[in-house]
C-alpha cells in the first residue's frame, strides 16, 4: 500500500477572537490517514472540529484570524505535497504575559500562498462536496455547464462536444433521471437529491484522487438521504476513490466507511476499523462513542414513543478548554479509581486492539 | 439575458417561465416608459446624426421669429431667431449622447474594476480604495466641473470625463457590496474547491452572472445623470454654447421670451429634459426591482 495518499499530522486550526482575547481551538491536534481506496468516516456531534478539519486540508481557512499548525502531507497522482508548509510565516502573534494580546495576519498573503500550494490540488486532486448542495451551485449557470466546465478544466477533454458527452456520461453515473433533460437546468429547476447527484457527478468528473464528502446527506428528506447513501456505496465499489467521509449520522458513517474517526471537542478520540468502533458491543470503546450509538433511535423508540436518550450536557467550550479529559463532564463511565486522574490530565490516544486506538483513562495501564 | 430572464422564478419549480410573468405591473410600466424612451434617443441621434430633418437647426428665419406651434410646416414652433425647435430638439441628442456613454463607460469600468479589487484582494487594495472613493465623494460634483472648465476649456468631453470619474464612487461600492455577499455564498467556494482559477470565478461566476443586471441598471441611471448635468451646464452657460443646439441653452434661450406669452421655446425642451430623464431613471428603477429586487439566493 506504501504511504497513505492523504496524512493529517496534529492539526491544530485556531480561531482568534478580537473580543475574548482567546483561541478558538476548532480543531485541536488531530491525526488522520486515508489510504488510497479507502473510506474515512469521521463523526461527531456538532461543532467537534469535523468541518474544519475538512476545510483545513482544502486550504479554506483564510476568513479571519484563523490559524493552522500542524502537517497535511498529500501524496497525489503528482508526487507528495505539504499543504501546510509556510503558512506560519503570514501570522505574527503578539504576546503579554505568556498570553496571546493581538494576532496580526497578512491575509493577502495568506490567501495568495494558499492560492498557490492548492491551485494544483484543488478539483484535480481533492474534490469536495457539501451539504446544501443546491447552494453549492451557481444559481445562474446551467448544471450541465458547470459540469462541463469542471471537465475541461481538469481532465485532458478539452473540445466543448466531448466534454459534454463526458458530462452527460457521468450525469447517466450518478443516476441522474434524464440527464439530457437536466443538462440544461438551472438549479433551481432541479431537486436537492438532483443536486447533491449533480454535486457529486461534478466532484468526480475530474477524476480526483480523495473526495472529501462534507455531511452530503444533511438537509435531504429520508428517502433521497438513503438513496444518495446508495450511489455513494456504488460509486465507491465501483471506482474505489479514497473518501473523507464527514456526517454526524452515524448510520450513514456505517453503511460506508473502512475505518471511523469519532471526534469529539477538537480531538480524535476514538480511531479504528469500523466494524470495531460501531459494534455496539465491543468492548474496549471511549464512552462518547458509546453514547453516540446509544442515541441513534431505533424502530422500537418510535414504537413506543419513548425517550430517545441523548449525550447528556454539551460540547466543551472551545476557548476555555478543560484540562484533563474533554469529554470528563459528560462522562457516564467515570470510575472512582480514574476519577482524578480524569479530571487533571488529558488521556493520550492509546491502542487498545490492532488499529483500534482510543483517548480514554479506562483502558489506561 | 438568458441568465437572469430565467432566474427570477426561483419560486416557481418550472424554470422556463420569463421573469416579466412575475413582475410588478408598475415595474413593467416603467420599464416600457423607459424603453419608449430610450427608442425614442435612439432614434433622434440616429435622424441627427444623417442630418435626415425636418429643417436644418441652425438656419435663421427672420419672418418667422417665435412663431407658435404648428404654423408654416413647424411642428413644434421656431424660436427667438425662427430657427425650427423640433430640428433642434433632436440635433441637441448629440451633445449628451456620446459623451454621457463615455462617462457611463468611465464610472462602470474603473468602478468594477476598483470594487473587484477592493473585494476580492481586500488588505491594502481594499483602504486604497477606500481612500479613493472617500476622496472623490467628498467634492461636490458641479465644482469640480466648472474647476476644470476654469482650468480647461468648456468642452463637453472634459466634463464628461469627470462625470464618469465621480460616478466611481457609487459603482465601486455596490460592485464590492455584491462581490463580498457573493463570497460568502457556498457556490463560490465550491468553485474554489472546484480548482477554478480566481480569475475565471471573479470575471465569469461573479461579474458576468451576477453583475451584469446590476450594471445594466448603474448605466441607465448614469445616463439620466450625464443628461441632468449636460443641461444644467448649458443652462448655465457652461456646456455647449450657441448656435449648437442642447436642450439646456434652449431653455435658456427661450425663457427670455416666457414671460411674453411664448412658452413654446423652453417648454418644449424642458419637457424633452424632464421625460427624458424620467425614462433614464425609470427604467433603471423598474429593472432593479424585476431583476435584482427578487433574487432570493
Amino acid at each position: 500500500m506504501g504511504a497513505p495518499l492523504l496524512e493529517i499530522e496534529n492539526l491544530r486550526t485556531y480561531f482568534y477572537s478580537p473580543g475574548k482575547q482567546a483561541f478558538v481551538r476548532a480543531v485541536d491536534g488531530v491525526t488522520l490517514a486515508i489510504a488510497r481506496g479507502e473510506t474515512l468516516g469521521v463523526v461527531g456531534e456538532s461543532g467537534s472540529g469535523k468541518s474544519v478539519t475538512a476545510l483545513s486540508s482544502m486550504g479554506l481557512i483564510s476568513a479571519g484570524p484563523g490559524v493552522i499548525s500542524g502537517t497535511i502531507a498529500f501524496r497525489g497522482d503528482e508526487g507528495e505535497r505539504h499543504l501546510l508548509q509556510g503558512l506560519e510565516d503570514y501570522v505574527t502573534l503578539h504576546e503579554r504575559d505568556g498570553r496571546i494580546m493581538e494576532v496580526s495576519k497578512d491575509e493577502t498573503g495568506w490567501q495568495a500562498h494558499v492560492e498557490r500550494v492548492m491551485a494544483p490540488v484543488r478539483g484535480k486532486g481533492i474534490a469536495m462536496i457539501f451539504q446544501n448542495p443546491r447552494s453549492a451551485l451557481n444559481p445562474f449557470v446551467t448544471v450541465g455547464h458547470q459540469i462541463t466546465e469542471a471537465i475541461r478544466l481538469h481532465t485532458p477533454t478539452k473540445d466543448p462536444r466531448d466534454a459534454k458527452a463526458r458530462a452527460l456520461d457521468w450525469l447517466e453515473r450518478v443516476k441522474m433521471d434524464s440527464p439530457r433533460l437536466r443538462f440544461d437546468n438551472y438549479p433551481y429547476g432541479l431537486s436537492g437529491g438532483m443536486c447533491q447527484r449533480a454535486m457529486i457527478a461534478m466532484a468526480l468528473s475530474s477524476e480526483p484522487s480523495l473526495l472529501i464528502a462534507d455531511e452530503p446527506t444533511t438537509g435531504l428528506d429520508a428517502t433521497i438521504q438513503s438513496k444518495i447513501v446508495g450511489l455513494l456505496a456504488e460509486l465507491k465499489s465501483e471506482y474505489k476513490i479514497a473518501t473523507m467521509l464527514i456526517s454526524h449520522d452515524i448510520r450513514v458513517i456505517s453503511r460506508l466507511a473502512d475505518n471511523v474517526a469519532v471526534m469529539y471537542g477538537g480531538t480524535v478520540v476514538e480511531y479504528g476499523p469500523a466494524p470495531d468502533v460501531l459494534a455496539a458491543r465491543f468492548n474496549p470503546k471511549h464512552p462518547y462513542t458509546a453514547a453516540l450509538l446509544a442515541s441513534i433511535p431505533s424502530a422500537q423508540n418510535v414504537r413506543d414513543h419513548g425517550d430517545l436518550s441523548a449525550v447528556e450536557g454539551e460540547v466543551p467550550d472551545a476557548i476555555d478548554v478543560p484540562r484533563g479529559c474533554r469529554f470528563y463532564a459528560r462522562c457516564n463511565r467515570v470510575t472512582d479509581d480514574i476519577r482524578n486522574t480524569c479530571a487533571r490530565q488529558e488521556p493520550e490516544l492509546r491502542e487498545v486492539a490492532p488499529g483500534h486506538r482510543v483517548r480514554c483513562w479506562l483502558y489506561g495501564e | 439575458m438568458k441568465h437572469y430572464v430565467q432566474v427570477a422564478s426561483e419560486a416557481g419549480e418550472s424554470s422556463d417561465r420569463p421573469v416579466w410573468k412575475d413582475a410588478d405591473t408598475l415595474d413593467l410600466a416603467y420599464v416600457g416608459y423607459g424603453l419608449l424612451i430610450v427608442t425614442l434617443v435612439l432614434v433622434s441621434y440616429v435622424l441627427g446624426a444623417f442630418k435626415w430633418l425636418p429643417y436644418d437647426p441652425e438656419y435663421i428665419r427672420v419672418d418667422l421669429l417665435n412663431a407658435p406651434p404648428g404654423s408654416a410646416g413647424h411642428l413644434l414652433g421656431t424660436d427667438f431667431l425662427g430657427r425650427d425647435i423640433l430640428s433642434r430638439l433632436i440635433v441637441s441628442i448629440q451633445a449628451y449622447f456620446l459623451p454621457g456613454l463615455i462617462a457611463i463607460v468611465i464610472s462602470l469600468v474603473l468602478g468594477t474594476g476598483l470594487g473587484t479589487a477592493a473585494a476580492y484582494r481586500g488588505g491594502k487594495v481594499e483602504v486604497l480604495v477606500t481612500y479613493f472613493n472617500n476622496l472623490v465623494d467628498s467634492f461636490p460634483r458641479l465644482v469640480l466641473i466648472l474647476l476644470v472648465i476654469a482650468a480647461f476649456k468648456p468642452d463637453i468631453y472634459y466634463i464628461m470625463v469627470v462625470v464618469g470619474v465621480t460616478g466611481v464612487p457609487v459603482c465601486a461600492s455596490l460592485v464590492a457590496g455584491k462581490i463580498r455577499f457573493l463570497r460568502q455564498k457556498n457556490f463560490i467556494e465550491a468553485a474554489h474547491v472546484l480548482g477554478l482559477p480566481t480569475h475565471v470565478i471573479v470575471l465569469k461566476h461573479i461579474l458576468w452572472h451576477h453583475c451584469t443586471p446590476l450594471l445594466v441598471i448603474q448605466a441607465t441611471l448614469g445616463m439620466g445623470e450625464a443628461i441632468l448635468i449636460e443641461t444644467s451646464l448649458s443652462y448655465l452657460g457652461f456646456g455647449v454654447q450657441e448656435p449648437t443646439p442642447s436642450w439646456g441653452n434652449m431653455v435658456q434661450a427661450g425663457a427670455n421670451y416666457f414671460f411674453q406669452g411664448k412658452f413654446w421655446p423652453s417648454t418644449a425642451p424642458a419637457l424633452a429634459i424632464l421625460s427624458t430623464i424620467l425614462g433614464f431613471h425609470l427604467l433603471g428603477d423598474g429593472l432593479n426591482s424585476i431583476l435584482e429586487g427578487k433574487r432570493g439566493t
